[in-house]
Order: C-alpha cells, then structure tokens, then sequence
C-alpha cells in the first residue's frame, strides 16, 4: 500500500561517521605507494619520466573528469530544479569540490609546461616542430600552404603563459562553483532557509554558460592538445559525454556504498538507483553518438589535417585493438547491462554496471591520450612493464581521490538535511 | 443503482459487460483494486483523471511488454536500415553484382574514393531507421496492446461515468471474470466503500451501415484509384502538351539573358541599335586596374616591337578547334618571332618559390593535357588519341614540351609560351582567362625548368625521336616521376 513519507530524514548515520579518519590515512599511503611505485619503473623503462607523466596525465583526466562531470550534475539539478535527486546531489556536491583539490594533483604537469619542456605537451619548446606527422606530411604542409604554418598560428593559442593562465582559471572557476553549491546547501542543512535554493537556482543558468566555455577549452588544452596540429570541435563534447557518464558512475557506487556501511540507509531508495541507471544509459549512448559523430565527420572529409589522429588509433594493430574495445565495452555491453527494468532496479547489477563504464572510461582517457607519447610506437611497445606502470599509476591516483573526497567529506552530512524538496525526493516513485 | 432483473445478463437489446463502481477519492480506490485482487478478480481495470502511484500492483497489472516490442523493431530495423543501403547502393554479391553482370545493380556511385558499401557511411541512416521505427512500434504498439482505435466503448453510456476525466475514480470489474456474479459482487463493491454502482451494457441493437453507404465507399474508392492510375499511365510516356507553369512570374521573369536580343523598345525601335543584350564597353574606355598596357608583361610582347604589314593573323588569337593537322600544315602561320621578349619582364622575379608556383599551377592547368612531366602523355590526351584512334574523335596531339619547337628558345622564346598559355595556339585553348598574369609567367618558368630536365617522352612521338634531340637516357627517364622531379632554379 502506497505511504507518503514525511520529509525527514530518518537513518540514524547520515555522516561517514568518523570513517574518513581511518580511509583517508590508508589511501593517501596506497596513492602515494602507487604512484612512487609507477614512477620508479617508468625510470626505468625507454622513455623514462616522459612514460610516467603521460599515465599520469591519464588517470588524472579521469579523476577530473569524473569531478566535472557531478559539477554538471549538480549545476542542472538546480537549472532543472529537479526533486528526485535531492538525497544523491551531496554526494555530487562533495565530488565536485573535489575539482578544487585536483587543481594541485595537475601541478606536476603544469611543472613540465612552465619549466619549458616538451614532454608532454609537444607545443611547448623553442621552435615547435610539426611534431607528430612524418617528413612527407611536413614537407607537404609547407608547400602547399601558402601562409605561416599551423604551428604559427596554433601558438598564439597554445603557450606557456596563456596556457597556465587559462588552467589556472579552470581550477579557480569549477572550485568557485563547486564551493558556492556546496557551501549554500550546507548552509541549509542549519537554516533550512527556502531562499537559499531559490538563489542557487537563479545562479544555476549563468554557471552553467561558466561551466560549457571552461569545460570545453580545458578538454582542448590538457588532453586535445597532446596532438596540437589536430582539428576537431567535437571533441569537448565527447569528453563531456565521459565526464557526465562516469559522474553518474561514481555517484550511483558511492550511494551504495555508504549503504552498504550502514550510513544514510534510508534516504536513498532503488527508485533513485533506478533513474540514475536509466540516466546512465541514456549517456552510454549519447557517448557512442558522439564518438562516432566525431569519427563519421574525419572519417568522410577523409582530410590528412584530421585523419591521422584516427589514423594512428585504427591502422595500428595494438591501438586498433583499443579503438574496437572501446566501441564494444563503452558502447555496445553497457548498452545491453542497463536494458531494462529488471537490471536497473539490481543494486548488484548496477554496481558492476557502474564498475564496467569506469573501467572502460578509463581505457577511453588511455586511448586518447597514450597514442601521442610516441606515435611511432604502438600500443604493443607499451604492454608488458607498461601495464604495471599504468595500473600502479591508476590506483594510486584514484586512492588520492578517495583520500580527497574522505577529507572534504569530514563530518558532514552526505544527504541535504533541509531540502525544500526533500519530500519529494523521499517519495520518488519510477515505472 | 440495483437493479430487478438480477439474474439474466443479456436481455433483448443489450448485455451486461460489468458492473462499475464509483470512489471519491484515489486512496479508496486503491483499496479497493487491492480487494478486489484478494478476492480474486482478475478481469478489472481502474480509470482515473490522472495516474495514481501504487495502482499497477493493487490490481495486480503485469508489466507490459512494450519494451520488447520496440526492441525486436528496433533490431529489424537495423537488417532493413543496412540492407536498403546494401541494395541501392548496389552492394557486392560476389560475381553475382560485377559491374559486367549486374544481378543487383542498384545505383553504384563511387563516392569520395570510399567503397560502395561502407560502414560508417551507413550507420547515420540505419540509426535514423531505428529511431523511427522505433517510435512507431512505440505508438502503435501502445495502441495495439490497448485495443485502440476503439470507436464506441459502452462505458461512455453511462452518465456518471464521464466524470473519470474531472474529479471520480471508476474501478470495473467485468462480467467475464471467473469470479463474477451479479448480486454478490455487487455486495462487494458496496463493501469496498463504492459510492454508486452501476451497470455497463453493450447495445445489441443492429449496427450494422446502412446498405446505400456501402455502394458510395465502394464508389468513392474506385474514384481514388484513377489518379494513381493516371499516375502510372503518364510514367514513360511523351506528351507534346505545354507544361504547366504553376508560378508564371517566376518562370518568365522582366530581365534579360545574356547572349540575347534586348527587348527594351522605344517608339517602336530597338534602344540599342545592336540590339544586343550585352553592353559593350564604351570605346576607349578601360576598366579599373585594367590597363595592361605593359605589353612585355600582359602580353609577353617587346613594348618597342612595331607591326610589320607582312603579319597575316595574329597568331593564337583564334582558336581553331576542330582544324585537322592537314589544315594547318597547309597554311602555316607566317610568324615573327622577334616580337616576343625572350627575358623574363622585370615585374616577375625568378626564384625558387614562382617555379615552386609555376608546378602547382601546371599540375593543375595544363599537366591533364600536358602530363606531369610535359612530355605530352596526360590522361586527356591518351583518351582523345585512343578515341581518335577508333574514329570518335578529332584531335591534335597535346605537344611534347620537350618537343624541339617548343623548347628551342629561338624559335619560341619565353613570350611566345607566355602567349601560348593566355591566347592559346593551334588547338589548344586559351587559359589566361583563368590563370592570373603572375601565375601564366610561374608557369612559364616552370616549362623552362622542365625542358632543362630534358625528360624522353613516354608517348611514343615519332618525330621526337627523329629529330634526336632528346639527351636523356632511358634510364634518366624512368626514373623521373613527376612526384620526385628536381626542380632546377633557371
Ligand atoms: C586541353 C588540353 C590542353 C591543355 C589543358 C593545355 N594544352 Fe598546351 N597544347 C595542347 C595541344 C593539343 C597542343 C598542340 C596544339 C597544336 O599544335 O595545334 C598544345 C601545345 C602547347 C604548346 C606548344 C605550342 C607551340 O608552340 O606549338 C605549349 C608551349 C603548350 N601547349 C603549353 C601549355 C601550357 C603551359 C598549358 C597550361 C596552362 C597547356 N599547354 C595546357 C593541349 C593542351
């Protein structure tokens, strides 16, 4: 028989109770065994520093994105102003202040551009070359083109200072919004003042614009411009599509598992697990829409500016093989683990759903961004000692995000105490 | 409310499909649909003004399986999107599809080099067929599965009934239920809290068309028929009747053509005496930034060179066209070959990137007669000659510039090929029309350089060979490819 519920929350745990005290510790020890661990053998492999930082830099784009991505969630809750998902968005809220304390993580890379060297971003020294083509490729460019080259041109985007400004302005404005939602809704959790919601729905929109320009040109500049003399618009919107996706991820595993130890048992119902499933399927698809969109507009013009970035991702065997696992472990499983009623409403299931799409999300930043440490060398080159750099470089990032999310978390509550729309969120009801 | 005839279920006129019962408020009618489910009832249905949460399991409705409706759509539609695609664009069979002996020959367009049947081209449009099939199997099966369209529902005969779409909720449960008999489920509704119950009859009374409507729908449909008829009669026939013109302003418009006679009349004349469309420029009158008048530059002329009366024609200015080669050995051309500069004017710099120039604006312009290496061996010229060869054309070989009329600087110095290229000579087409003066001389420069290569045709030309002129070796030859060609700096 269907109840309404009261607005109140009514689990007796609703903080991590004291938990962040004894997780934070073991994973910054964890993170920083990893990433010494991944540091050490990169030192020893052929490409020495360059092969750590450029792991680095991908489980660092994952991390980010997955902050990013519940900034996003949280900035259109408030523009939608949505009910059902008030008990999951202090989850979200807690993950995108993470973005603040990313911001330091990114220093190292940002070392590598300022001390002026060229080991990750190849734009970055004397005379930039045209890195990543072949000599005919080049010769061609130059004849041909009948102006300054691209490189020229490119660099009075792609340069130190501006570049350091502009990463500077990323991490300060996600930090800003993330901090203006977060510390609102706090606010509210005393109050329970109604005004609070109104004034952080009004500031939703004009963030949202802040967020779309700040996620696009960051999406251009830590991981598009790896291979600078590359085209393509769409590319901060697939990476948009991963953020979103894996955010959803990230909140749906961690909902269950504060349940899982016993916190805020009551507040988060399957209904919310549901529509975060039929949301995560909505994204597994608008992912692969885009990825091909992007792939379909190369792939046709058939244009040498633009096709050897797929170029080198398809007619190599070793990344060949990546490019085909993305298309069926991002695209085509998670499509099928998410169908239907039944699979959403499986705590089970969805967590090894929610599992999956992180792996692969994280393979997805690989394959963006490890083809272009050495475009002579395929993935094959890079197996083997290489696999154990990545991994250990991928835990120990993540077990420093954990340790982050445990620190900012403190003692506070993870689901809004005072929501004006908390009812609501009690009581939602999907089909 | 109770009615007397409690036993029989069909009188004359109508029969009993269920019993009705009113509630005032969603809460009561959610108990009851969970009663009646107790009790057993399992042909029921609930009608509300709006969806009401908890009703689905109170009256024990299954899930619907409209999801795997859409699905199985939407996978056909994926074999439908590909195979249309597969088959208009003419898809290989193996030997079954060859161009030779087109089984499926549907539209073979090669287009931008891709193959006729490629993947990622097709995806966009199957996807499209997916998503619209998918929304009709959605609709469409939604209506199926509710038996819609339903013309006449015996529900809406009951009066009270009409408020389910305000402010009452109906819960029904039909006669055809196992558990079904008129007085006791009657009591029972009662028991649940109805607020009125009443009785849902089907009319038996003949509903069948009137027999006169019958012979008009039968008429009307064959009437529909003639325009696709007359559709299919007019397909691959010829007609001498005049189009017709739907927006006549639009296909005779007030405004001249060009090349036409000029309608504009004044008292019964012609304005211009001419009569022509097309203006002339006024007589001495020169166009901005026009002037040319630099003849060693525009024309590649010595600006002190002064006519002789001996000058027949001017050479090139005519483009013969399909003059034979007898024509033209029959008249040659008396020429003065001292009238074109045999230096460079001193407007254009030689260096290294106007050759550069002058090889992109060649392989653009002339290599398709010419060939890369301007030894006469372009694509165009091999098919004329070859059409030529089995009578389906006329056509004057496109020179050697190797050719030792071509490349002696004596008899055709620099501005001989410079007049070449803007006016044309014997068959050969004027360019300068399209060519900018800076690029006629970068090409130009870039000929010279060619010569220099003194590159063998490859095009057996036998005078070529009589005349000896040709230094290379074959060796030399072959191993020149227009790609790796040095370029010499004259
Ligand atoms: C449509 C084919 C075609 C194209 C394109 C073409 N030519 Fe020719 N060209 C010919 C033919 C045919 C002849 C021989 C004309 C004749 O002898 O009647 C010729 C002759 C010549 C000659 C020798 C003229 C002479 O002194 O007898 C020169 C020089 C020449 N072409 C240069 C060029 C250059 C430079 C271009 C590029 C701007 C060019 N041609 C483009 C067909 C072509």
């Amino acid at each position: 028989m269907h109840e309404t519920r009261p607005a109140k929350i009514t689990s007796p745990i609703t903080t991590l109770n004291g938990g962040h005290l004894r997780t934070a510790p073991v994973a910054l020890i964890v993170g920083a065994i990893g990433i010494g661990v991944a540091i050490m053998l990169s030192l020893g492999s052929e490409e020495g520093l360059k092969r750590f930082m450029f792991t680095y830099l991908t489980s660092f784009c994952f991390v980010l994105s997955i902050s990013v991505g519940c900034l996003f969630f949280v900035t259109i809750m408030h523009l939608t102003r949505a009910g059902w998902s008030v008990t999951v968005r202090r989850v979200a809220e807690l993950y995108a202040m993470c973005a603040l304390g990313l911001g330091i993580l990114f220093i190292p890379i940002l070392a590598t551009v300022i001390s002026g060297s060229d080991m990750i971003y190849s734009w970055n020294q004397g005379g930039w070359t045209m890195h990543d083509l072949t000599t005919a490729e080049k010769a061609e460019f130059v004849n041909v083109a009948n102006r300054p080259p691209l490189e020229q041109m490119k660099y009075q985007f792609l340069n130190q200072n501006f570049f350091t400004i502009r990463v500077i302005a990323y991490f300060l404005a996600w930090g800003g919004m993330a901090w203006f939602f977060l510390s609102n809704s706090l606010k509210q959790d005393k109050s329970g003042d109604k005004n609070l919601t109104s004034r952080m729905q009004a500031f939703s929109a004009p963030l949202m614009i802040l967020f779309a320009v700040t996620v696009v040109f960051s999406s251009f500049d830590m991981e598009m411009s790896l291979s600078a003399l590359w085209f393509s618009t769409m590319f901060p919107v697939y990476f948009f599509a991963g953020a979103f996706l894996s955010a959803l991820c990230t909140i749906l595993l961690t909902g269950l598992w504060l349940q899982k130890t016993g916190r805020v048992t009551d507040e988060i119902t399957i209904d919310h697990y549901h529509d975060l499933g039929k949301l995560m399927q909505g994204f597994v698809i608008f992912w692969g829409y885009i990825a091909f969109s992007q792939f379909l507009l190369i792939w046709y013009a058939n244009i040498p500016e633009e096709t050897f970035w797929y170029n080198l991702r398809i007619n190599q065997p070793g990344w060949m093989t990546l490019s085909i696992l993305l298309l069926v472990g991002h695209l085509f499983i998670p499509f099928f683990l998410l169908m239907g009623r039944g699979l959403r409403r499986n705590r089970k299931m969805l967590a090894f759903s929610a599992i999956f799409i992180l792996a692969m999300h994280w393979v997805d930043h690989y394959w963006l961004i490890m083809p272009q440490m050495n475009p002579e060398a395929n993935l094959y080159t890079l197996t083997g000692m290489g696999i154990v750099i990545d991994l250990a470089c991928m835990v120990g990032v993540i077990a420093v995000y954990i340790a982050m999310f445990c620190m900012i978390a403190g003692n506070r509550s993870l689901v809004p105490l005072k929501d004006p729309r908390l009812g609501e969120a009690l009581n939602h009801e999907v089909h | 409310m109770a009615e007397e005839n409690t036993n029989s279920s069909t009188d004359e006129n109508s029969k009993l499909i269920g019993l009705v019962a009113q509630f005032d408020d969603p809460d009561s009618l959610v108990q009851a649909c969970d009663q009646a489910r107790q009790a057993g009832y399992t042909k029921t249905d609930a009608f509300s003004p709006f969806p009401v949460h908890g009703i689905d399991p109170a009256l024990g409705i299954k899930r619907t399986i409209l999801p795997f409706i859409v699905l199985g759509i939407a996978v056909g539609a994926v074999f439908i999107g590909l195979g249309m695609q597969w088959y208009t664009n003419g898809g290989s069979l193996g030997e079954f599809s060859t161009d030779e002996s087109p089984v499926f020959p549907g539209y073979r367009f090669k287009i931008s080099g891709k193959p006729y049947f490629s993947l990622p081209a097709n995806i966009p449009v199957t996807f499209e067929v997916i998503v619209l099939s998918s929304a009709f199997a959605t609709f469409f099966g939604m209506w199926f599965l509710n038996k819609l369209p339903m013309l006449s529902n015996p529900l809406h005969r009951i009066s009270r009934f009409k408020r389910a779409t305000n402010d009452k909720f109906f819960l029904m449960i039909e006669q055809a239920d196992e558990q079904f008999d008129r007085g006791s489920t009657e009591a029972q509704l009662n028991q649940w809290g109805a607020v009125s119950i009443d009785e849902c009859r089907r009319d038996l009374t003949d509903n069948n068309l009137p027999s006169w409507l019958r012979l008009f729908a039968l008429m009307g449909a064959i009437l529909l028929l003639l325009p696709p008829v007359a559709i299919f009669r007019a397909m691959g026939m010829t007609s001498r009747a005049p189009r017709l013109h739907v927006v006549p302003d639009m296909d005779w418009q007030d405004k001249s053509k060009t090349q036409t006679l000029s309608p504009i009349m004044m008292n019964d004349r012609y304005l211009f005496a001419d009569e022509r469309v097309m203006r002339a420029p006024v007589d001495g009158s020169v166009a901005r930034g026009q002037l040319d008048a630099d003849t060693e530059l525009y024309e590649g002329i010595k600006s002190d060179y002064v006519p002789t009366v001996s000058m027949t024609t001017p050479q090139g200015s005519v483009r013969t066209g399909l003059g034979t080669q007898d024509e033209a050995e029959a008249a040659p051309p008396v020429e003065d070959v001292s009238m074109y500069v045999t230096e460079f004017p001193k407007e254009i710099t030689v260096d290294e990137a106007l050759v550069q120039r002058g090889q992109i604006r060649f392989n653009i312009y002339c290599a398709a007669c010419h060939g890369y290496a301007a030894n006469g061996d372009g694509l165009v010229n091999q098919r004329a000659i070859a059409l030529a060869g089995i009578g389906k054309a006329q056509w004057t070989s496109a020179k050697s510039l190797h050719d030792a009329t071509v490349s002696n600087a004596e008899k055709n110095p620099l501005g001989r090929i410079f007049e070449t290229i803007s006016k044309g000579r014997g068959t050969m087409g004027p360019y300068g029309a399209q060519i900018p003066t800076a690029d006629r001389w970068a090409i130009v420069a870039y000929v010279k350089a060619l010569q220099e290569t003194g590159i063998k045709p490859v095009l057996a030309v036998s005078e070529e060979d009589k005349s000896g002129e040709s230094e290379a070796s074959d060796a030399n030859a072959t191993a020149t490819t227009p790609e790796d060609k040095t370029r010499p700096t004259p």
